[in-house]
């Protein structure tokens, strides 16, 4: 997972390493380093290969001319290269790209046998590394396994090199740029050589026959495994009936040795530019119906998947067609996989095979271990799904079509993940954590219902039963209880690994679930043991704004709840940042260079948040706490600094700055309004413009909210009217206000004595009368409140001193009711 | 039984300290007899209090022949280990050893391996033996050989586990100071071992309600030191997180507590307590909590003395709360009157007597009491049957005077503290 949410331009790289990996059914691991950094060399070599290319585009053309020929043509010109080269005349003939390089290769391989008779080290590693240089063109554009000659040259080179070095006493007869020279070559053979292992091995096998038959049938008909090299690699440029037709032609023709030898091509020239990756697409399909052996259509099967999902590139996803053949080969496999589960298991740490073209030798209990990764390629179909969706305008229909493929998606991730269960070791998760991770990601943002709907689609058409998360029955996929008991099931497995990002996503995710489905206390104290805050700030871009995601959907259940104070706190900060969107990964930063990776940060619309129901929800909160309190504070000296929730603030102030005020519009106008409304005492007003908000519809139960809200505003409306009027009552019936407010008595009793109690409101409660005796209040001079101030001030000071002298610099953790539910974890 | 606790306690307790628990629910009503008696007989039948065990079996009308045969065992094993440890009694008892053994345990070992030829397996029977007379129900023994076993031993595991032994003993043998002593010990190794949290929650949560036994079961005092132990940090945060129903003890201690300190340590302990019984609201709910949050979180009176009705029932039933319930519903009654006047200027005596669930006399009476006792600026008027409150607001000068008057004095306190360090 990590992997993929490296960030930064480097993913791409990463996941087509670990596909090389995956697909390696017969990749050498000495591909790795050596092959990447050949990549790079040739970047450099661009302006060649494009000439290249041009040439191969005029030869491609004279294919065409030549017509029914096909690959009778190049058969014949290379035959003609070769006596080229053999006879060296200079003949003026046209050649193919192929047949230059040849010739250029022979050419090399003749300058190091001289090199070799005269001793000369220098001349001799000039020759190899241009030889080197054109078998890396030859290799490039496809042409191939290895030539012959090139093959001869190197192991002859080998040998040569080998008897060198037991002639010590030669060796230090050398001179200074000679030995420095043999050195060099020395290493680069060894190392080079090793990528031909195979090529060289069956070289040296039948190697001495094969020689001598080259050379006395040079003119002779080629032999047919030339012929299927042809076959396999033709041309891209190829019409495509012809290939048809050479195709079937081959279809009986093609060997298990060739077949491997076209995959190792392909793999080869995996993750190199120029590279026609549909053309290999087509090699590997027409691979498909030759590959016999389940082995076979293993190596196949896993190669075309992940040849197939490189043709997209950073920045477009993978064609819809295209993407659902993907998914259709992985079932394929998934499928010959599921059938063969006793005798072969595709996985990471399996041994790398030793002779690809037998396959894998049995382990003890009869089980064949293939290397590679279905994980990775099931997340890379998931990688590519949601790219999609990214690139696509979510309002359109196509969206919509496309998002019914996620229960495909979802579908073979369970498949995957029951053979991940099946194949890998008990105590080995890491497998099955990839794979429920992008379970979780595809279920934690979905209501009950659809859970259970996808859940079903999903089970019903996949065989068996996985332990993690175990099939579910009938009554299972009614019940609501069903989709928290999977989630926590998933979460669990994920608890326990031992890499940070699957945990913590996991504890996001599950938060995020128990706070859709309203229980709230549930989700904030999970959230708070979780120790997230702490830490997210240093986390992966993703995990940061789905710890946002988080906070915000706590916010909207608090909401829900009727915690308005817990609401409002979770959703300040989120809200009344300006990067709103940014944050919550629904958009991009705004003036900033958007690059494709910020892009791909945005979440795909479907799992987005509504964004004007959050402002909504926030600024309501913020409402019903900010006009009491404004009431409150009116005249104290520093009501400027006391403000809970600035933004509420300003908008306020922006609100009233207004000449003319018209019929409210939007949600922001029906809140202004209401504050100003419940700020004079009008609580219903208030209530009718809140109400009318219609953005409540996009809630549960809209009704229960408008209620829940409409107490809240009574209470609330009660405190203001308090607040603002008392110094015009000397006394005020209990029975009036709650006639105003339309409360019970008792209620407003409960209300009024609280705010008495808390000092809040200067007066009593008269029982006999049944109403509340204000007492005038001394009007304070300015000094003298300036003195209370002052002495409070000071008072801090003294507590702060007395804190620091206890020895703990840490604060009464008890007055920070924040901080508690950390502490509970201890 | 609604608000019945036992079945949240009874995980955290030993089989020894359940018993009484038992006893107390007999009886009263809540669950039905022959299933406390066989509950009993569970209980006991791996201890080794065989006598009693066989009256009971005889009680429920069961076949009481292996419990003889058990008793013979008990018997036997009791005997063998009186026999092995008799060497290490012989040596404790010899005033010799006793003045020659010194603080440090380990030296204290080498010393009586050598010299007296007592072996740490010797020792370590010792513990057994202990243990062996606390399953038989003689704990006043079992802690003396306890007590000897922890002098000798220095294998910590076994000295923590002899710990709790002791400690359960003395609870039993109702020896409320040296179980005070023993607490502390505890607090100290749970609190400075260094556990797994978890270790640590689940032995914290044991000490928790363990304690609940001295502190109620003892005088006042014990709910003072109560106080202090469960509004320790962790100790509060252990109760808020795994066992909020301790908040009902929690709240009884506060208020039934009296007022020994000074007026502000109550009101800080109420203050946490209100704070506590609030976030905890939905996880932990009882009539006394409620009675808690109407009062202090709502000032609701009517919630407050109908949740008062309530706890009065709960309290009868509860094992340990039984005999503070009347010294609760005194103070609760006051703390409700004192809120009731610091929010009205004028009260109509029926209705303050009706709230309090009092006669009109009786509450004129608690009325005059409470005026004299707080010393409130109020009168009765009797011909009204009012009482009129006199909430005379104070003036800045004053304010700022008893604000500052303090701070010289704690400056300097600040000061002493700074040069000591």
């Amino acid at each position: 997972m990590s992997r993929f949410f490296a960030g930064g331009s480097d993913s791409d790289d990463s996941s087509s390493d670990e596909d090389l990996y995956g697909s390696g059914s017969e990749s050498g691991s000495d591909f790795s380093q050596d092959e990447q950094d050949g990549g790079d060399d040739n970047d450099d070599d661009m302006s060649d290969d494009s000439m290249f290319a041009d040439d191969s585009d005029d030869d491609s053309d004279d294919d065409e001319d030549l017509g029914g020929k096909g690959a009778s043509y190049f058969l014949k010109s290379s035959t003609v290269a070769d006596s080229d080269d053999e006879e060296d005349t200079g003949k003026k003939t046209v050649l193919s790209a192929k047949d230059k390089l040849l010739a250029e290769l022979a050419n090399c391989s003749k300058l190091i046998d001289n090199g070799k008779r005269i001793n000369d080290w220098v001349l001799i590693q000039g020759e190899f590394d241009k030889l080197n240089k054109a078998m890396e063109r030859f290799t490039k554009q496809r042409h191939g396994l290895p030539p012959k000659v090139y093959i001869q040259c190197i192991v002859e080179l080998e040998e040569f090199l080998n008897t060198q070095l037991e002639d010590k006493a030669g060796i230090k007869k050398m001179n200074a740029s000679n030995s420095r020279a043999f050195n060099t070559v020395k290493q680069r053979v060894r190392k080079n050589n090793k990528e031909y292992e195979a090529a060289i091995a069956k070289y040296s096998s039948g190697g001495d026959v094969a020689e001598e038959e080259e050379e006395e049938n040079k003119e002779d008909k080629p032999k047919p495994r030339a012929k299927d090299e042809f076959v396999l690699t033709a041309p891209s440029q190829a019409s495509n009936e012809e290939f048809t037709t050479v195709g079937k032609a081959g279809k009986a023709l093609v060997s298990p040795t060739d077949m491997f030898k076209t995959l190792k091509t392909v793999l080869e020239s995996r993750g190199k530019k120029n590279t026609d990756r549909e053309d290999q697409v087509r090699q590997l399909e027409n691979l498909l119906p030759s590959a016999s052996t389940v082995y076979q259509k293993i190596s196949v099967y896993t190669m075309l998947v992940s040849t197939r999902l490189d043709l997209s590139s950073a920045s477009a996803a993978l064609a819809p067609e295209n993407w659902l053949k993907v998914v259709g080969d992985l079932n394929d496999l998934l499928s010959i996989l599921e059938e063969n589960i006793d005798t072969y298991h595709v996985i990471e740490t399996a041994p790398e095979i030793e002779d690809v073209e037998k396959g894998p030798v049995a382990r003890e209990d009869g089980v064949k271990l293939i290397p590679g990764s279905v994980a990775s390629l099931v997340e890379r179909v998931d990688d590519e799904f949601t790219k999609a969706l990214q690139f696509m305008d979510p309002h359109t229909t196509e969206y919509v079509d496309r998002l019914r493929d996620e229960t495909k998606l979802y579908q073979t991730l369970l498949r995957v993940q029951m053979y991940i269960e099946h194949v890998s070791d008990e105590k080995d998760t890491l497998g099955l954590a990839r794979i429920l991770v992008r379970r979780v990601d595809h279920l934690y943002f979905k209501p009950n219902n659809v859970i259970n709907m996808t859940e079903q689609i999903a089970w019903g058409g996949v065989k068996g039963d996985s332990k993690a998360t175990p099939r579910p029955t009938e009554k299972d996929l009614t019940s609501s209880t069903y989709p928290t008991t999977l989630i926590s099931n998933m979460c669990s497995v994920l608890y326990k690994q031992s890499n940070t990002v699957f945990r913590t996503k996991a504890m996001l995710a599950h938060v995020y679930h128990y706070a859709l489905n309203d229980e709230y206390y549930k989700a904030r104290d999970m959230f708070l043991m979780s120790h997230l805050q702490s830490s997210i700030a240093s986390a992966e871009p993703q995990l940061q704004v789905l710890f946002n995601r988080t906070l915000v959907q706590l916010g909207l259940c608090a909401f829900r709840s009727g915690l308005i104070a817990e609401a409002q706190q979770s959703l300040q900060e989120v809200c009344s940042s300006p990067r709103l969107k940014e944050l919550l990964g629904q958009g991009l930063a705004k003036y900033a260079q958007a690059g494709v990776v910020d892009k791909q940060r945005v979440l795909p619309f479907h799992t987005h948040i509504n964004l004007e129901l959050l402002e909504c929800v926030f600024l309501c909160s913020s409402l019903l706490m900010e006009i009491p309190f404004m009431a409150a504070h009116n005249t104290s000296i520093d009501a400027k600094k006391k403000v809970i929730s600035k933004l509420f603030r300003r908008m306020l102030d922006y609100h009233e700055r207004q000449v003319f005020c018209g019929p409210p519009e939007n949600t922001r106008d029906h809140i202004m309004q209401a504050a100003k409304a419940l700020q004079r005492g009008d609580w219903e007003a208030a209530r009718d413009l809140v109400c009318a908000i219609k953005i409540w519809s996009l809630l549960p139960n809209p009704e229960a909210i408008k209620a829940m809200l409409t107490d809240k505003l009574q209470i609330e409306g009660l405190r203001t009217y308090l607040f603002t009027y008392w110094n015009h009552y000397s006394t005020l019936s209990l029975s009036t206000l709650a006639d105003m407010f339309q409360l019970p008595v008792k209620d407003v009793a409960a209300i009024v004595a609280k705010m008495i109690a808390q000092e809040e409101l200067p007066g009593s409660l008269d029982q006999k009368t049944n109403s509340v005796v204000f007492t005038q209040a001394v009007q304070q001079t300015k000094l003298q409140q300036l003195a209370v101030a002052l002495s409070d001030k000071v008072i801090q000071l003294a507590e702060r001193n007395e804190r620091l002298v206890a020895g703990g610099y840490q604060f009464d953790k008890m007055t920070q009711p924040q901080k508690r539910k950390t502490q509970r974890a201890r | 039984m609604e608000y019945d606790l036992t079945q949240k306690t009874l995980p955290f307790l030993d089989r020894h300290l359940i018993y009484p628990l038992l006893q107390f629910l007999k009886g009263r009503g809540v669950y039905n007899d022959t299933e406390l008696l066989q509950l009993e007989y569970d209980l006991l039948k791996d201890t080794n209090m065989t006598d009693y065990l066989v009256e009971l079996s005889k009680e429920l009308g069961q076949n009481d022949a292996d419990l003889q045969a058990k008793k013979e065992n008990v018997v036997k094993t009791l005997a063998e280990l009186e026999e092995a440890t008799k060497p290490v009694f012989e040596v404790l008892e010899n005033p010799e050893v006793v003045s020659e053994l010194k603080e440090n345990k380990t030296q204290n070992q080498a010393l009586l391996t050598s010299k007296y030829g007592l072996s740490v397996e010797q020792i370590n029977l010792l513990y057994k033996f202990g243990q062996f007379q606390y399953n038989a129900g003689r704990y006043q023994a079992a802690s003396d050989i306890l007590y000897h076993f922890r002098a000798l031993s220095t294998d910590p595991e076994l000295v923590a586990s002899a710990t709790w032994g002791r400690f359960a003993c003395e609870i039993l043998t109702s020896q409320w100071d040296s179980v005070l002593e023993e607490l502390g010990k505890l607090r100290d190794s749970v609190d400075s071992r260094s556990l797994d949290p978890q270790q640590q929650l689940h032995q914290r949560m044991w000490v928790i309600h363990w304690s609940l036994f001295p502190f109620f079961q003892n005088d006042t005092k014990g709910k003072d030191a109560l106080c202090d132990l469960f509004f320790s940090s962790s100790y509060i945060s252990t109760i808020q997180a795994a066992c909020p129903w301790i908040l009902r003890y929690l709240v009884v201690a506060v208020i039934a507590g009296g007022h020994p300190h000074t007026a502000s340590v109550f009101q800080k302990r109420l203050k946490d307590l209100v704070r506590v019984v609030g976030q905890e609201e939905y996880e932990y709910q009882d009539p006394l909590t409620r009675f808690v949050k109407s009062l202090y979180i709502d000032y609701s009176f009517e919630d407050a003395q109908n949740q008062l009705a309530d706890c009065e029932k709960v309290l009868k039933q509860d094992f340990f709360l039984a005999d503070s319930a009347d010294a609760f519903l005194e103070s609760a009654r006051k703390l409700m009157s004192q809120v009731y006047c610091r929010v009205h200027q004028r009260v109509d005596i029926a209705q303050l007597s009706q709230t309090l669930n009092l006669s009109q006399e009786q509450g004129e009476k608690w009325i005059a009491n409470l005026i004299k006792d707080s010393r409130m600026d109020a009168k009765i008027d009797e011909s009204d049957s009012t009482v009129i409150l006199n909430h005379p607001s104070v003036s800045v000068y004053q304010q700022v005077i008893e604000k500052t008057k303090g701070l010289t004095f704690r400056s300097s306190q600040v000061l002493n503290q700074g040069v000591t360090i």
